[in-house]
């Protein structure tokens, strides 16, 4: 296997697993409120300006990364309350929340501008630097990507076994089944949509952080392809299956990364919504959507 | 003691159910009976909440319930099979019991409930791993029903159990369910648009009609008809 491919795989699938977990994101509210919240890339984008504020501030990075999650979860609380709940329960359109979070995401990437400035930051190195690497099958291999490879996939992971193996887990399924059903089953349905949107909000911050580790900066307009990219990621494999967004994140980092190695830079981004339009063309339920169990 | 005061429910301008007051003890059965669009199920659904309540008042052994949210009902020991069989369909079998257990009062243990499901309907443990789905109408019932039951409720409430089903397997429901009122000497309440069904088995009956109560009185009475007011005319 030649170096340049080998490097460009492997890039592909560190930038695909942090995909997967923007799309786990999406899908943890498509579950229990059948939306999605857009201003996922600006709390992405949150995250990392915040942890590298915070570390400028002398805080340790473990510190400033978890105070920065925590910022964010709280917002994604915010974010339910008052962008996604309003337009779910006004009468007429309800589309409503596409705007909504949008317009949440683009307010919070305007603060970030103002206060931080729209300069590109440099990120601190929280565990290797860029230079270090191990030798792997007599290649050289980026140390810094084989973190974020194990922080996604073991965080996806952990979600999985949350999901399948217990009764929150269970609950969260139910809520998106029949939410009426759920409610008089006494399962505490506002709670879970309001935990759906931290834990969303705390996967789009890790999310965020990881890509800002391997790109090295970031600036307030950083996050808004990112979340697409998720999209495109959790579309493709299907909208609400985990293992379609760990599949579809990781097809969408390696077929990017090699087209913009081969191809052109240019296209690196462009080929993602060439897949999409693909894929919703030839499969439009995704790879592992499932269809409805039902019988009359 | 469940008991309803003056109860309306309103979607938008429709009047679902106007000033409806009934009460109904442990260890009998009321049958709410009517037409298709009388507001029973409104009546049901106002109970475990899930429809908006515009005037009057429901309350469980005395407390007042009417603004609480549904899971705090469900907590209280209302239970409430819906109407077009209602279940987790893509989920298995036993995992629509297990959620349902799970978020019940949970008497018992998971195992031991699951036992005493599995021994009054046998064919639930065969399907045990099946979508719930993919089951049969009746199959569909009896895990509605078990649903409702594994929660060890304290107020049961069904609506239209027999709909869409063969005679034999009504009868084998309505056996359970007699059976289980007997046991459990909890209030259930049943929803039906078959009168008579309901009837023989009820302690109490009430008859809607476009929302309000038309008659009412004991189980038997009703099936014989009093004073001249058959119960056939209450559905015209
Ligand atoms: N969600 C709803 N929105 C508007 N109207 C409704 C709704 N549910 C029921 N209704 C109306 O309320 C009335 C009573 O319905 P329902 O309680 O379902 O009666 P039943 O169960 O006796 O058939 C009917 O006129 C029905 O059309
Ligand atoms: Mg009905």
């Amino acid at each position: 296997m030649d170096d340049f491919f080998f490097s460009l795989l492997l890039a592909g699938i560190s930038v695909g697993a942090v995909y997967a977990l923007i799309a786990l994101g999406l899908n943890l509210t498509f579950w229990t409120t059948k939306t999605l919240n857009f201003g996922q890339g600006s709390l992405m984008m949150l995250c990392a300006m915040l942890t590298v504020f915070l570390s400028s501030q002398g805080l340790a990075a473990a510190l400033a990364v978890l105070g920065s999650l925590v910022l964010v979860a709280a917002l994604g609380m915010f974010i339910e309350r008052w962008t996604v709940r309003p337009a779910l329960t006004s009468s007429g359109g309800s589309m409503g929340w596409v705007v909504s979070t949008l317009g949440f995401g683009i307010f919070l990437q305007g603060m970030a501008a103002k206060y931080f400035g729209s300069q590109a930051m440099a990120f601190p190195d929280l565990v290797f630097t860029a230079q270090d690497f191990v030798t792997l099958f007599g290649q050289y291999v980026s140390l810094q990507y084989l973190v974020v490879l194990a922080v996604a996939v073991a965080l996806i992971l952990t979600f999985e076994i949350f999901v399948r193996c217990t009764v929150w887990g269970h609950a969260v399924h139910a809520v998106s089944l029949d939410p009426e059903l759920a409610l008089v089953q006494g399962i505490p349905v506002r709670r879970l949509i309001l935990g759906s949107f931290m834990l969303s909000s705390i996967l789009a911050g890790v999310a965020g952080v990881l890509i800002a580790q391997i790109g090295g900066t970031v600036d307030p307009a950083f996050g808004f392809d990112l979340v697409l990219l998720g999209f495109v990621a959790a579309v493709l494999g299907g909208m609400g299956s985990s293992l379609g967004a760990l599949v579809g994140g990781l097809l969408v980092g390696v077929i990017s990364k090699l087209v913009g190695g081969y191809v052109s830079t240019a296209a690196e981004h462009g080929i993602a919504f060439a897949l999409l339009m693909l894929a919703l063309a030839v499969r439009p339920q995704g790879l592992f959507g499932r269809p409805e169990v039902s019988k009359a | 003691m469940l008991e309803l005061r003056n109860l309306s429910v309103r979607y938008g301008a429709v009047r679902a159910l106007e000033g409806v007051s009934l009460q109904a003890v442990p260890g009998g059965i009321t049958a709410i009976l009517g037409a298709n669009g009388a507001g029973k199920s409104s009546l049901m659904r106002a109970i475990s909440g899930i429809a908006p309540v515009a005037a009057g008042q429901v309350l469980l052994d005395g407390q007042d319930i009417t603004t609480l949210p549904p899971p705090v009902r469900a907590r209280l020991g209302v239970a409430h099979a819906m109407e077009g069989r209602r279940l987790f369909r893509q989920l298995t079998v036993e995992d629509n019991l297990k959620l349902a257990w799970s978020f019940g009062a949970r008497r018992e243990k998971l195992a031991a409930s699951l036992a005493e499901v599995y021994a009054r309907f046998p064919i639930l443990e065969t399907k045990a791993r099946t979508a719930a789905g993919l089951l049969s109408g009746g199959q569909q019932q009896m895990l509605i029903l078990s649903c409702t039951t594994i929660r060890s409720p304290r107020f049961l409430l069904l609506d239209e159990p027999s709909l869409g089903l063969a005679p034999i397997i009504v009868q084998q429901i309505y056996g359970f369910i007699t059976n289980y009122a007997a046991q459990s000497g909890i209030v259930v309440m049943i929803a039906e648009q078959m009168a008579t069904l309901a009837l023989r088995v009820s302690h109490q009956g009430l008859v809607l009609r476009r929302g309000r109560v038309v008659l009412a009185g004991a189980g038997e009475e009703l099936l014989r008809g009093n004073d001249g007011k058959t119960l056939a005319a209450s559905y015209l």
